[in-house]
């Protein structure tokens, strides 16, 4: 006498079904969210412009990202850099009003990170700038930005092609970016 | 639903939303990413080393020792460390606060600066009687303690008083009567070959302990082959003693007796040439060997040998303090010290005693301590409403006073406590208005340490962040009291920064002027952190004929009957809590007692021979009862503590000062008899008795170390002093042990 398990799987053949329309719709959802929420171009409290800034105005990037060459974080300029020359320039437009009104009230600007690792890489900004790496190769055109997004992928690979292109001494030993 | 799923499921895995907040303007040398270090001063124990601190984005990151600093020269304890749990404590005070229900209510209610000053203000002019208003501040050094002055003396009242727990009155009056001098000095342990220390525990908690942990060091590894020697006498062997040659317990109390008994030794060996030498030897002729044997328990060879071996070291430094201090007879004890000091002919030599010049930054405030006698006189004071205002500046006395001293109940009869503490401590729980400073990492202060280093030496204290909250400095409160009661022309600076800087001035002008000015001069200062001269003070010492002919240890005397209450009570300065001031730092909370690996939490320390005798387990709650209270502590084994002593750390048992202080073990102050040293006034802590009665529960302490036995494993190699090999009872100097029970 033989004993088929076929009718016993039976039972389960609508929960099966169920099961597949759900991954079809997960895998679905997940995409469409990557799609069209991707978050790489956050909104930000004032409507900044790389590309009038760096593009048409030629300010070279680290005339306000000072520390880039020198530390670790290239840094936000802080507020009295922006009215350093807004104070003059452009005065009248509502963006720049919206500026003074930070600067009026001492306060800072708020802005949302575009580009942002995780705490277990360590990266310094330092030793790229002075290895004479481009802003853009991690950051992307930005010149050619009005709102600033995510364009490369900061991933591990981008990170281990880069070092092994240029030959970067212990450029791939995990202790490197992982300590 | 699935496609739902899946929407949520990539939205979760995405990175949170952060921001990049610039300054509106930044700070002068501020840079993201790089980290500043300022130096400063430290202000978790009144050793006064010096710190570096690291900060980041404005943020104090890690404190260490500041190497320019000659008191510390880079190192610091782990008190020291863990001061940046004082500035990111969630328990400190946050703004200024009115007592809104009855006093001790814990009720509370906000308000501002300008209303907390103006109603201080308005009741200090308002006082009838100048002298009804006190002042009791933490032991504080430099220009704030002259502010304190400057404050008190146009308000006209004498009352101000600086009270420390662990200050060292009796050694100040045993180096004032026997040397005339108002300063402690400056024992030289680094040069020294032959340190003999009564009861200082001087690499946990005497004077400056950071310092004598280099000395000590150099002593004993620097000088090439030759090694330093270091005998330590204490009832219980402290981290000190742990680390000494030769461990000798002699009966508490008896410790100037054997100190005289050794100088009585040298004499008897020909070995002090000074002229005076007739009139030392028919001062100690009642310290014969079979004397001290009978009184201190330490065999008369071991005297002879101690006393021949301190003579012939060249140098040999005696030290003073601690518990031996601290008895009914312990100014008589640290005088004896002393003497021990004078006949080896170290004063003032390198490896000796070395005495301090005065002051240069601030004045002296040794008439200013506040001995236990000065804190018994303020409460019968406040009893009889001689007090109408009383100010407390960061010192806890409710904490650190025996209940004997009835300061409490007598806090009652005070119409207006003050507190400008920074947490809520059981004093300031009582106090009507409190205005909170700021904590040491957020001020302006200087400092010259005490003691010294044998030569001027003064630091600056500045500010290594903003402001967390809505307090001040302790000096900028007082600058601020003047400033509402019109006492401007007297305290005319607009800040403590202001006044430090201008008082700065008179230091520059004592070295030859700097080419680049003052501002140059101050520069440097802020930037090492620390000044220095090279001013030392003279050397010579002589002793008048009186004092020798006086010189005698009377024996000490302890509160309770020695049928009823047979043990002695050796209460201790925490090493991980120091008097209680670490017991709100979780830092210093889980680190382990160096001696008992035991980490939270209160513990008594008794003979393992007593604990038998009793039927006394590891970690039995016991009652410790004396004529002054009782407790409840757990019961841990020492082998090192005579038989009849138990040892107690102070630092628990808060009712109030944060969450991670409260209600965490107990207080042995609270059953100390109010005992004093006849001489300096000075709490005598060693001497109460106690007795010990089993509570039938068991509570046992936290360990990082498990088992200190060895369990037959081997660990470390002994022999038993009888010359039996281990596993075997055995005797350390004249205390029974047990080596290692199979």
């Amino acid at each position: 006498m033989s004993v088929s398990i076929v009718p016993t799987l039976k039972v389960l053949l609508p929960a099966a079904r169920i099961a597949l329309v759900a991954l079809i719709g997960l895998i679905g959802g997940y995409y469409a969210n990557a799609m069209f929420f991707p978050g790489t171009s956050p909104e930000q409290p004032i409507d900044f412009s790389h590309r009038v800034h760096a593009g048409e105005n030629e300010i070279p990037c680290m005339y306000c990202h000072v520390q880039a060459r020198r530390s670790i974080s290239a840094g936000v300029p802080s507020v009295n850099k922006c009215m350093g020359c807004h104070t003059d320039i452009a005065t009248d437009r509502p963006q720049i009003r919206l500026l003074a009104s930070y600067w009026e009230n001492k306060e800072p600007i708020p802005w949302v990170k575009v580009h942002d690792l995780p705490d277990f890489v360590h990266f310094t900004h330092k030793r790229h700038v002075q290895a004479d790496i481009e802003c853009q190769t991690c950051h992307g055109p930005v010149e050619t930005m009005d709102v600033v997004s995510r364009e490369a992928p900061v991933e591990m690979g981008l990170c281990l092609n880069c070092h092994k292109d240029n030959e970067v001494v212990h450029g791939t030993d995990c202790w490197t970016c992982h300590k | 639903m699935g496609a739902g799923g899946g929407f949520m499921l990539a939205e979760s895995i995405k990175h949170p939303v952060e921001h990049l907040i610039p300054y509106a303007v930044p700070p002068e040398e501020f840079s993201s990413g790089i980290a500043t270090w300022y130096n400063s001063i430290c202000g978790m124990c009144p050793a006064g080393c010096g710190i570096s601190v690291r900060t980041r984005e404005g943020r104090a990151k890690k404190i260490e020792g500041n190497p320019s600093h000659p008191v510390n020269q880079g190192r610091l304890c782990a008190l020291g460390q863990a001061g940046l749990q004082v500035l990111y404590n969630p328990d400190r005070l946050t703004a200024p606060m009115l007592q809104s229900g009855e006093r001790g209510s814990g009720e509370f209610v906000q308000t501002t600066w300008n209303e907390g000053l103006s109603e201080v203000a308005s009741r200090l002019s308002a006082s009838t009687n100048n002298d009804g208003i006190y002042f009791v501040s933490e032991g504080v050094r430099g220009h704030l303690a002259n502010l304190f002055e400057l404050f008190m003396n146009e308000l006209g009242s004498a009352n101000l008083l600086h009270y420390d727990f662990a200050h060292p009155h009796s050694l100040y009056a045993a180096n004032n009567h026997i040397f005339g001098e108002r300063q402690l000095p400056y024992y030289d342990i680094r040069n020294s070959r032959y340190l003999l220390s009564f009861g200082a525990d001087y690499l946990n908690d005497w004077l400056s302990p950071v310092h004598h942990g280099l000395g000590f060091g150099h002593s004993r590894q620097g000088n090439g082959d030759a090694r330093g020697r270091f005998v330590q006498i204490e009832p219980r062997m402290s981290i000190s003693g742990a680390s000494a040659d030769e461990w000798i317990p002699a009966t508490p109390g008896s410790e100037g007796i054997l100190a005289l008994g050794i100088a009585q030794q040298i004499l008897a060996g020909g070995n002090y040439q000074g002229t005076d030498a007739d009139d030392w030897n028919a001062a100690l002729a009642t310290y014969s060997a079979a004397y001290v044997e009978d009184k201190t328990g330490v065999p008369a060879d071991t005297v002879a040998r101690i006393a021949s071996e301190f003579s012939h070291a060249e140098p040999g430094l005696a030290i003073g303090g601690g518990a031996a201090g601290n008895h009914t007879n312990g100014v008589d004890t640290l005088v004896a010290v002393n003497a021990l000091n004078y006949l080896v002919g170290n004063i003032g030599k390198p490896g000796g005693v070395v005495f301090n010049p005065d002051p240069v930054v601030g004045s002296s405030t040794a008439g200013r301590q506040a001995n236990f006698a000065a804190m018994q006189d303020l409460a019968e004071n406040a009893r009889q409403g001689a007090i109408e205002v009383l100010i407390i500046n960061n010192t806890n006395p409710l904490f650190t006073l025996p209940p004997g001293a009835g300061l409490k109940e007598a806090l009652a009869s005070i119409p207006l406590v003050v507190s400008l503490s920074s947490f809520m401590d059981e004093t300031t729980a009582m106090a009507d208005i409190i205005l909170p400073s700021h904590t040491y990492l957020e001020s302006w202060g200087d400092d010259m340490p005490q003691p010294g280093v044998g030569f001027s030496v003064g630091a600056v204290s500045q500010p290594v962040v903003s402001p967390l909250y809505n307090t001040r400095a302790t000096g900028d409160i007082i600058l601020g009291l003047a400033g509402k009661m019109g006492l401007g022309e007297a305290m005319g600076w607009d800040s403590m920064e202001d006044y430090i800087k201008d008082s700065w001035r008179n230091v520059y002008e004592r070295g030859s002027p700097d080419a680049g000015g003052f501002d140059s001069f101050w520069r440097e200062v802020l930037t090492s952190g620390a000044w220095g001269e090279n001013t030392r003070n003279s050397n010579s010492v002589v002793i008048d004929k009186q004092v020798i002919d006086n010189i005698a240890v009377a024996e000490a005397e302890f509160s309770g009957n020695p049928d009823e209450y047979p043990f002695v009570l050796h209460p201790y300065l925490s090493t991980t809590l120091y008097d209680g001031r670490g017991a709100n730092l979780p830092w210093m909370q889980e680190l382990p007692d160096p001696m008992t690996s035991i980490v939270y939490g209160s513990w008594v320390e008794l003979n393992p021979q007593t604990a038998n005798e009793m039927g006394i387990q590891d970690g039995d709650l016991l009652r410790i009862t004396s004529e002054h209270g009782s407790i409840e502590v757990p019961a841990v084994t020492f082998p090192a503590i005579m038989p009849d002593v138990v040892a107690m750390p102070i630092g628990q048992g808060h009712e109030e000062f944060g969450r991670y202080a409260r209600n965490r073990g107990s207080n042995p102050i609270q059953i100390l008899a109010p005992n004093m040293d006849a001489v300096s006034g000075s709490l005598a802590t060693s001497a109460t008795r106690v007795s010990l009665a089993q509570t039938g529960r068991r509570a046992a302490p936290v360990k990082t170390g498990g088992e200190s036995r060895q369990l037959g494993r081997n660990i470390v190699q002994s022999t038993g002093a009888d010359g039996d090999s281990a596993g075997h009872s055995a005797k350390l100097n004249s205390i029974p042990i047990v080596v290692d029970p199979a």
